[in-house]
């Protein structure tokens, strides 16, 4: 055996048991959905072929499914407003200093709060600052609008706003991270152009910068729509859905489903369904959203 | 070969050790495994490691609501139960309360031997084989009583004579008509007052739904909330009291099965298929006119207790007195027995019953037990783990010996010189054993104990899917999202798809409760407000 084949054979070696693992405990289990989203199915049970009845029922009969479809995209829709605007600003602010050692401090400044878990967050919102002797009800007894007190994530009237407000000013560290990354990425003779054509401030951002990091934007918007189309944790810790269904989203009901109620190939229809959006939001976001690459070669 | 050629070789026999060391599935635990789980030689002899979750109320060392000294109880009598079967180990564990962890360690035959849960929410999963029935352990003599050679003791007999509140405890009896659990103490509810407001108000405690009204909209003037709550206890509590309360006159004609062990006890209780078949019948639904009254009168008392339900921490607002009254159970006695900066003095009342003026369809009957088992321990599959798993549950539990020494530890537990040190360590819960005196402090509770038990439990008669969606759609409505008739709109519909499901998983006689339906139309007859489908048919 030359040395290229030995070489190629213990790479393959080497990545070998990333795959099993890989194999085993991702891809397995989706086929493993998949298939069982067409059966009856409890944990412990027995299982018995239903066909399509499953997804029959969710997308027909199921009393939830529209309301948390809704809730889903609404929530969706602010997430990506928020994550492809306050980021983007706090970048733009940082990446405009004058001096590196600022910009250092700022960026360590907007990192550090990664380290704390998002479970930890949610909790420090619901017990904290929703919460009946939270930090907005206290502050409003305290200015003599007592009026004004809520249950801010009981009551239905504000439930679904607060459980999309939370974590403002929205300024995540990933993306003001991939945004800096992004900015720092153009090139000086691009901003010194610019300059020569009198083009600063906002309309440099809008016409130079914007454009230029399209391809960061674009990530951000995948990333954070598969999240939010996934994501229920958030949910389970603010308000389990509640009340009523007003913040239920598809995946919560989903979870409800497949380890409450233990229906798990009703769960499995649900989660194949959600896959399948998140599939199609992503081959959308990627055929018609441009990246700065293609606007680049285009010119 | 080179020091990079070994360091690259050596790094990927060490990824491909851990890969498939990871992967590798963990053998089933056996005798031997245990004896050398214990270590040592002093374990040599260890045959049974017993894993128990007893969870928090007597977990050892704990100090509940950061008061008192650390619990030594359970762990003295683990202690006794080690010397007197030196070949068995007893592990107690905390394991986490929440259902998914529960569902996939039994569905791996890895969950703790004995559990403490709630018995409803193991009736669901009984029929796939996950837990023990206890009956013929029950019906059987306790055997630390019986060597005590006096055949007059209680547990001589039957370990079941060792319970105190016969009633509930057998009232634990799942659908399929087995036990699954021990109860090993009460807890019931109260509505714990503070008596320097009500003197202050002059204000006694109420005998009357009204006079509690009154009482509330007194308070409320006062510009406190009158009375703290928390949404289990509407979904829960009130549920049952109320039905209860509206259907109690009913019952001689819709009390359709008599459990021929179960029913000296519970009088009058209906189970799952009654309630299902009356549900067929056209009960429970918009057109009955006591079921509607059941909701109305919760959306009434709304008015006078706490704005949120979910997020208020309700023993704040009462230990601060913003709250005037608070409905708890009676761990909360400890709880305020035990605050040195409380400022005022309590008091415990139980809630009074409706009269003609709150419903016309009230029965005027004193207000049932809502309460019960407190601490309830199941026996898991892991307990007849030294059998084949492939045989049944009923085959399992004659040929396991590791059942027997798992069973013997709860019925040691039972014995009252154990049980006290367990059960009155912490005076949050009255004792279940014949024997074992409770604490002044929970005096009122065992009175309250001593009432008739509820005509029927609907969380937990039903699935979690209906549980889950009532509580949801009931704050819903209690919180003014939703009005009336879309509350009941949700609730026809989830009790519809619940007894549908409760027909589909389990046999349901309906010859049987159709000629009983037929034999009890002379005392529908008789009664008022029946749903237009029931009385169309005069009753029959």
């Amino acid at each position: 055996m030359n040395y290229k084949a030995r070489s190629t054979l213990t790479c393959y070696a080497a990545i070998l048991p990333t795959m099993a693992l890989l194999l085993t405990f991702v891809y397995l289990p989706v086929v493993w959905a998949f298939t069982r989203s067409f059966y009856a199915f409890e944990v412990g049970g027995e299982s018995r072929f239903v066909g399509l009845a499953n997804y029959s029922e969710y997308l027909s009969e199921d009393p939830t499914t529209w309301t948390s479809v809704v809730n889903m995209l609404l929530l969706t829709l602010f997430a990506v407003t928020a994550r492809l605007t306050f980021p983007l600003v706090v970048a733009k602010l940082i990446h405009s200093l004058p001096r590196e050692r600022w910009r250092y401090v700022y960026r360590l400044v907007f990192l550090v709060p990664i380290v704390v878990p998002g479970v930890a967050g949610q909790l420090i919102w619901r017990g904290l600052i929703y919460s009946d002797s939270g930090l907005v009800n206290e502050f409003l007894r305290w200015i003599g609008q007592d009026q004004w007190v809520h249950g801010w994530l009981s009551e239905p009237g504000t439930a679904l706003i607060c459980v999309a407000l939370v974590g403002f000013p929205f300024v995540g560290a990933f993306e003001v991270l991939i945004y800096y990354a992004g900015l720092s990425a153009i090139p000086q003779s691009v901003h010194e152009a610019a300059a020569i054509a009198g083009c600063t401030g906002l309309r440099k951002f809008f016409q130079i910068d914007v454009p230029l990091i399209l391809s960061q934007l674009k990530l951000i918007v995948i990333l954070t729509i598969i999240g939010s189309v996934q994501g229920f944790q958030g949910l389970i810790i603010l308000t389990r859905g509640g009340p009523g269904f007003r913040t239920t989203v598809p995946g919560l009901w989903m979870y409800y489903n497949a380890f409450s109620f233990q229906r798990m190939g009703y769960a499995c229809a649900i989660g194949v369904l959600l896959f399948l959006v998140i599939l199609t939001l992503t081959v959308l976001n990627l055929k018609y959203f441009k990246s700065s690459e293609s606007i680049q070669g285009a010119e | 070969m080179t020091a990079g050629r070994i360091i690259r070789h050596g790094s990927l026999a060490v990824i491909v050790a851990v890969g498939v060391w990871l992967l590798w599935p963990a053998p089933a635990e056996r005798p031997d495994d245990s004896r050398a789980a214990a270590g040592g030689a002093a374990a040599a002899n260890v045959r049974f490691v017993i894993k128990f979750s007893p969870g928090q109320a007597y977990y050892p060392d704990s100090r509940p609501y950061g008061l008192g000294k650390p619990l030594k109880g359970l762990a003295t009598v683990v202690r006794n139960f080690e010397a007197r079967f030196p070949d068995t180990r007893v592990e107690v564990l905390s394991t986490p309360s929440v259902r998914e962890y529960l569902v996939t360690q039994l569905a791996g035959g890895q969950a703790p031997d004995i559990i403490n849960v709630n018995v409803e929410d193991v009736w669901t999963d009984v029929h796939k084989g996950w837990y023990v029935p206890l009956d013929g352990f029950l019906e059987a003599p306790n055997p630390f009583v019986r060597e005590q050679g006096d055949p007059n003791l209680p547990g001589a007999r039957q370990w079941w004579d060792m319970f105190r509140y016969q009633a509930i405890s057998r009232g634990k009896a799942a659908p399929d008509g087995k036990v699954y659990n021990i109860t090993f103490d009460m807890v019931e509810t109260g509505i714990y007052y503070n008596k320097n407001i009500f003197h202050e108000l002059g204000l006694t405690p109420p005998e009357t739904w009204e006079q509690l009204l009154e009482i509330c909209r007194t308070i409320q003037a006062t510009g406190r909330i009158p009375l703290v709550m928390h949404l289990g206890a509407y979904h829960d509590w009130l549920m049952d009291l109320a039905f209860d309360q509206l259907y109690y006159d009913l019952l001689p004609g819709i009390d359709l099965l008599q459990d021929p062990v179960r029913e000296g006890y519970l009088q009058g209780y209906l189970d799952w298929d009654e309630l299902a078949f009356l549900h067929a019948k056209g009960f429970f639904n918009r057109h009955d006119p006591r079921y509607v009254e059941i909701w109305k009168r919760m959306r009434e008392l709304k008015h006078f207790t706490n704005r949120d339900l979910v997020s208020t921490d309700t023993i704040r607002e009462f230990v601060t007195q913003k709250g005037a009254m608070i409905w708890f159970h009676s761990a909360l006695s400890y709880r305020l027995s035990g605050d040195r900066e409380l400022g005022f003095e309590w008091g415990v009342f139980y809630l009074p019953r409706f009269t003609k003026k709150t419903s016309p369809y009230a029965s005027g009957e004193p207000m049932c037990v809502i309460g019960g088992a407190a601490t309830q321990f199941e026996v898991t599959n892991r307990a007849v783990s030294d059998t084949d798993p492939s045989l049944p549950i009923a085959e399992r539990m004659k040929r396991s010996e590791r059942l027997k020494r798992v069973v013997a530890l709860l019925q040691f537990m039972c014995l009252p010189e154990q049980n006290q040190r367990i059960v009155c360590e912490y005076p949050a819960f009255v004792p279940n054993i014949v024997g074992v005196k409770g604490l002044k402090i929970l005096e009122p509770f065992e009175r309250i104990l001593e009432r008739r038990y509820t005509t029927t439990k609907w969380v937990f008669t039903f699935d979690l899917r209906f549980s889950e969606i009532q509580q949801r759609m009931l704050i819903l409505y209690l919180t003014d999202g939703i009005d009336l008739d879309g509350f009941l709109d949700w609730q026809e519909r989830n009790l519809a798809a619940a007894c549908a499901n409760l027909r589909r998983r389990k046999a349901m006689d309906t010859a049987k409760l159709e000629a009983a339906w037929r034999a009890k139309a002379p005392a529908r007859a008789k009664a008022e407000g029946l749903p237009p489908a029931v009385a169309a048919e005069g009753g029959s």
